[in-house]
């Protein structure tokens, strides 16, 4: 399959991506460390790409969302971010509420828990 | 010829007359890891706040500034932690 169709059966088929550099439980990258880490903390249920395993989909990602960086975080088949935007997305409540929008469920507590932390 | 530094504040300059806009080269953090580059500037920490970001959606901010800094810079730099305000 080519890189752009894997990237679209794979946002298309699950409900939150993270394409990231290594694996949730081993990020390989400080920024995919971070988001990963976010998303973990806050149990969501996401399917994680590590791009560092596939050359095809690490440059195919980048043409297909039209963003220069990893990690790349994709929602209901739309893109979200990268790492800066995740990060001002979890400190705003952002990320909370467009996860509530599109019917991902997550722990409300350890969201406020990380805002705590930071604030 | 110009830093790394230096060529991404000009573009940036150039490109939205920013009131705010900080460079920072965190390179010498990253030593040891992954795309280090001897001498620094590999890793950057921009912050960058315009009249021209507004209206934007975060992602159309970003895109924005990546578009600004061009292909050939945002290939050479490793990681670029960007703050686009309005």
């Amino acid at each position: 399959m080519r890189a752009e169709d894997q990237i679209k059966d794979t946002i298309t088929s699950n409900d939150v991506v993270l394409f990231m550099k290594g694996t949730k439980e081993m990020p390989q990258c400080g920024f995919s460390s971070r988001v990963a880490g976010v998303l973990n903390y806050m149990g969501v249920a996401y399917k994680d790409v590590n791009v560092l395993a596939d050359d095809g989909i690490r440059q195919g990602i980048k043409d297909f969302s039209d963003w220069p960086t990893i990690p790349q975080l994709y929602v209901k088949g739309e893109f979200v971010g990268g790492c800066d935007i995740v990060t001002e997305m979890t400190l705003s409540g952002e990320l909370d509420t467009m996860f509530a929008e599109n019917g991902v469920s997550f722990d409300k507590d350890a969201a406020d828990k990380i805002r705590e932390a930071n604030a | 010829m110009a830093g790394r530094a230096e060529k991404i504040e000009a573009k940036l300059k150039g490109a939205f007359a920013p009131r705010v806009l900080e460079v920072v080269d965190e390179s010498e953090a990253h030593r040891g890891h992954a795309g280090f580059q001897e001498g620094g500037e590999s890793h950057f920490r921009v912050t960058v706040e315009s009249e021209a970001f507004q209206g934007l959606s975060r992602i159309a901010k970003h895109r924005a500034v990546h578009e600004a800094l061009g292909k050939e810079l945002m290939g050479e730099i490793h990681a670029l932690a960007l703050t686009v305000r309005e």
